[in-house]
């Protein structure tokens, strides 16, 4: 088990220093930041003292061996356009967008899972055809479209609601439902089609031919078995939820890192992308690191390979 | 022992207690301005108010509310000069501007304006105190925002520097009084005081800042409003400096909120949850004004854009391809097709309020499809590809403005391919597919030097990246920039227009640009010729009931 944490561990770290190497010889090729950021109008000599202010006329391997020094010694950059470390910025975000997508990972857990398995267990029934044709449109419709109907219906129409900003908990509402209905819809299909896998296992039918309950046939051996395919994409949610709200951000007006990310590559405010890239990175390889010693707990089997592999 | 007994404590304490309260309490009561809400794209592009940092067309929209410079610009108006801080100037001589300082004006701090104040604002400490800051460790290193405590950063000094090339020093004369002077002749100074880098600012209030970008986060200038709140990329909080020189503001408090999707703005805008939303592009103005609560205001502004020719690509080193493109454009259906006619054709690049030096007979070249073909056939042109460095609408209307001018070149025989690219430092960077792109000219104050000089002359961006460049239009521009002849300094303008529009094209002016702001019908206010936004009193009429 030690050996098939460690091997895990080295895989995550491999991925993190290959994300933010790609992202830092891509935001470096593709636009000088002195340009964007002080604008195409800006005077040449204000322009040349930007870049040397920033260290942006240094050759690329310098900056990059710089950046990986500084990060080994937990210097993540400062933003340069606002000049606060990158850290800061991107701390003082995630609170905000963590008041999201938490909400809206529960009502995509709440909603999508219990209807999944209950498509599944009333499969060909016309819950079960309501339940997948709901989740199919709210799997299919992109999020933007989804949050402007919502915008137009609660806020425009109704008056309910407010369109966008971050004011009051009221705010919360639309976004959460715009990332949640889209998300139950995943986890609810997700859900369904592993669950009607188990149930079509011989291990069902022969707990059913010995007379166990139905209920405990479900509970104790289809659920169980059916788990891991869901962990698998809920484990992707949770690693989403740092930056997984980029697009309702924006339509919401909602000041988290997903707009501080699509602010800082259009400016590109070289620190603060690298730093939400690395936690993003890190938070996505830590949910999966977690969801493969989740395989383990929930299949001896893969819990008894890795065993039998380290001997 | 002093008497003071139980019931006399109490009532001393319900007493302070009503003094805290009941002032308040007389002030709410009474304060029955309205408050604002205005949806904006962006706030601040560097996330500062310091106009010295802040050269933004969206910096433009705030910045007129919070600060003042010493002359003014009729915004609403003709875009004439008019008092702002100076109640009047007068030129001493063809380096030196005395200014009459306008008294009893107040900072937000509550100090007075002073001569030293205007002194300080075009000083060491707030525009030219940056040497220091050359050489700094990087961008991990100890550079905060590349200002070093209360120094400005290095590209603050480069603006100053463009704005204010000759710069000599400021006189105090007597307290009333201050003479600005250059170190060489200038027609253009009271043009460019006027500009939003000519701001005062308070001097104690610098030097009680802790850092410079803490100052420039809340600069303290003498406008109708003043800052409580800036949270960068989400809002911007104004409210009522009461003690302005120009009477009480008409609003208690303006909230900028940056909201970055066009339909948010105007969903937030239907909702009435924003009272005015800024940047609708001109095919949403139908839409929106459906709906009898809103009307969409704005048009022309000090703006034109441009397509921009790099005439060291071999297909474009022959001028007679540009003049047969510039003669291929039908500018007046882009006008009537893309933007509905709410914008116009203007003669070049040059805007009415430029007085004596606008040239009235000067216009854009004619549309005449048969002079562009037979331009194209005298150049010899081969059919190579020219390629045209395309951002996705960075400029309203870019792309489909695009796609007409695509089909009309091609339709002349030229063939030109349009590359898509993310941003301006792709679109600049040089190699053998920079041909063709587009841009857009301003003009900061009533002067040709503002615009064809700053930008096509060799200070200019075009001539810096090495797109174009003409030895006859460089010594136009030394006569343009420092001659004190008006005569001669219109003849050279005139040569520059013919030169950069008709004979070695560096450009050709598409159209002028407009700026549209939708907002409740009820509130009486009017938009300006450019992006600033102006609610003062003398702007503001009031909500219909």
């Amino acid at each position: 088990m030690l050996r098939f944490f460690f091997i895990r561990l080295g895989r995550a770290a491999l991925t993190v220093a290959l994300v933010v190497t790609f992202a830092f010889i891509v935001l470096r090729l593709s636009g000088d930041p002195a340009l964007i950021i002080m604008s195409v109008d800006a005077p040449p000599e204000a322009i040349a003292a930007f870049r040397k202010a920033w260290g942006l006329d240094d050759p690329i391997w310098l900056q990059y061996l710089r950046y990986f020094s500084a990060i080994g010694q937990g210097e993540l950059g400062q933003s340069m356009r606002d000049g606060r470390p990158a850290i800061q910025l991107v701390a003082e975000r995630i609170p905000a967008t963590l008041a999201l997508t938490l909400p809206a990972l529960a009502l995509k857990l709440g909603i999508g899972i219990p209807a999944g398995i209950y498509a599944a267990l009333h499969r060909d029934s016309l819950t079960d055809r309501i339940v997948m044709i709901t989740a199919v449109a709210g799997f299919t419709i992109p999020s933007f479209v989804l949050g402007l109907v919502l915008v137009l219906i609660f806020s425009v129409q109704l008056g309910w609601l407010p369109s966008g900003g971050q004011e009051s908990w009221r705010h919360a509402i639309l976004p959460v439902l715009t990332l949640g209905i889209g998300g139950a819809a995943v986890l609810a299909r997700f859900t369904r089609s592993a669950m009607l896998e188990v149930l079509g296992q011989s291990y069902i039918r022969t707990a059913s031919a010995k007379g166990v309950p139905w209920a405990q046939v479900v509970r104790g051996h289809a659920l169980p078995n059916a788990a891991i395919p869901t962990v698998t994409i809920v484990g992707f949610m949770v690693g989403s939820l740092i930056a997984g709200a980029v697009v309702v951000e924006s339509v919401f007006s909602w000041p988290g890192v997903g707009r501080l990310l699509v602010v800082a590559v259009s400016n590109r405010d070289l620190a603060v992308v690298q730093c939400i890239l690395l936690l993003v990175a890190v938070t996505m390889v830590s949910a999966n690191l977690i969801v493969d010693l989740l395989y383990g707990v929930l299949d001896p089997r893969l819990r008894s390979g890795a065993k039998a592999g380290g001997h | 022992m002093t008497g003071l007994t139980r019931r006399h404590t109490l009532a001393l304490g319900a007493a302070s207690a009503a003094g805290l309260i009941l002032p308040r309490f007389a002030i709410a009561q009474s304060d029955n301005r309205p408050s604002i809400t205005i949806a904006v794209q962006k706030i601040a592009n560097s996330n500062t108010l310091e106009t010295l940092r802040e050269q933004s067309n969206v910096g433009t929209r705030t910045f007129y509310s919070y600060a003042e410079a010493l002359i003014d610009t009729d915004w609403g108006g003709d875009l004439s000069l008019r008092p702002g801080l100076a109640t009047s100037w007068r030129r001493i001589d063809d380096r030196t501007l005395e200014l009459k300082l306008r008294q009893g004006v107040k900072f937000h701090n509550g100090d007075v304006m002073t001569a030293e104040d205007v002194a300080f604002s075009f000083g060491v400490d707030r525009m030219w105190g940056g040497s220091a800051q050359t050489g700094q460790s990087g961008l991990f290193g100890s550079v905060t925002g590349g200002a070093v405590g209360k120094q400005p950063p290095a590209e603050v000094v480069a603006v100053a520097k463009r704005a204010f090339p000759s710069f000599e020093t400021i006189e105090i004369v007597d307290p009333q009084t201050i003479r600005f002077v250059n170190k060489t002749p200038d027609v253009t100074l009271e043009g460019r005081l006027s500009r939003n880098i000519g701001i005062i600012v308070s001097r104690r209030a610098f030097a009680e800042t802790a850092s410079w970008l803490d100052w420039a986060r809340k600069p303290i200038g003498t406008g109708p409003y003043k800052i409580a709140e800036f949270k960068p990329d989400q809002s911007l909080t104004l409210v009522a400096h009461d003690e302005y020189w120009g009477g009480r503001p008409p609003l208690k408090s303006i909230r900028f909120v940056e909201v970055p999707e066009t339909s948010s703005r105007i969903n937030g805008l239907r909702s009435g949850e924003y009272d005015f939303a800024c940047d609708i592009p001109p095919d949403q103005i139908g839409e929106i004004e459906k709906d009898p609560r809103a009307e969409v205001l704005g048009g022309l502004i000090g703006n034109h854009r441009q397509t921009v020719f790099d005439k060291t690509h071999p297909q474009l080193a022959d001028p007679l391809v540009r003049r047969a493109m510039t003669h291929a454009i039908d500018r007046q259906t882009i006008v009537d097709a893309l933007w509905g006619g709410r914008t116009r054709v203007p003669k070049g690049l040059q805007w009415e309020f430029y007085g004596d030096m606008f040239v009235a007979d000067w216009d854009v070249p004619a549309f005449d499809m048969n002079e562009a073909k037979r331009l194209v056939k005298q150049s010899g042109y081969k059919g190579d590809t020219i390629p045209y460095r395309l951002l996705n609408n960075y400029y309203t209307n870019q792309v489909a403005t695009a796609q007409v001018l695509v089909e009309s070149w091609r339709e002349i025989g030229l063939n030109v391919q349009i590359e898509s690219k993310e941003n301006f430092p792709q679109v600049l960077a040089k190699g053998p597919t920079r041909a063709v792109r587009d841009w857009s000219n301003s003009a900061s104050f009533n002067d040709p030097v503002s615009s064809i000089t700053s930008s096509h002359g060799p200070t200019g961006q075009q001539w810096q990246v090495g797109e174009w460049t003409n030895a006859e239009m460089g010594k136009l521009s030394d006569v343009l920039e420092s001659s004190t002849d008006r005569t001669q300094r219109k003849a050279a303008f005139r040569r520059m227009l013919e030169i950069c529009e008709r004979e070695d094209p560096a450009y050709t002016v598409l159209h002028q640009t407009a700026n549209f702001t939708a907002k409740r019908k009820d509130i009486q206010w009017k938009a300006a010729q450019s992006f600033v936004m102006d609610f003062s009193a003398r702007n503001w009429g009031g909500i219909r009931s």
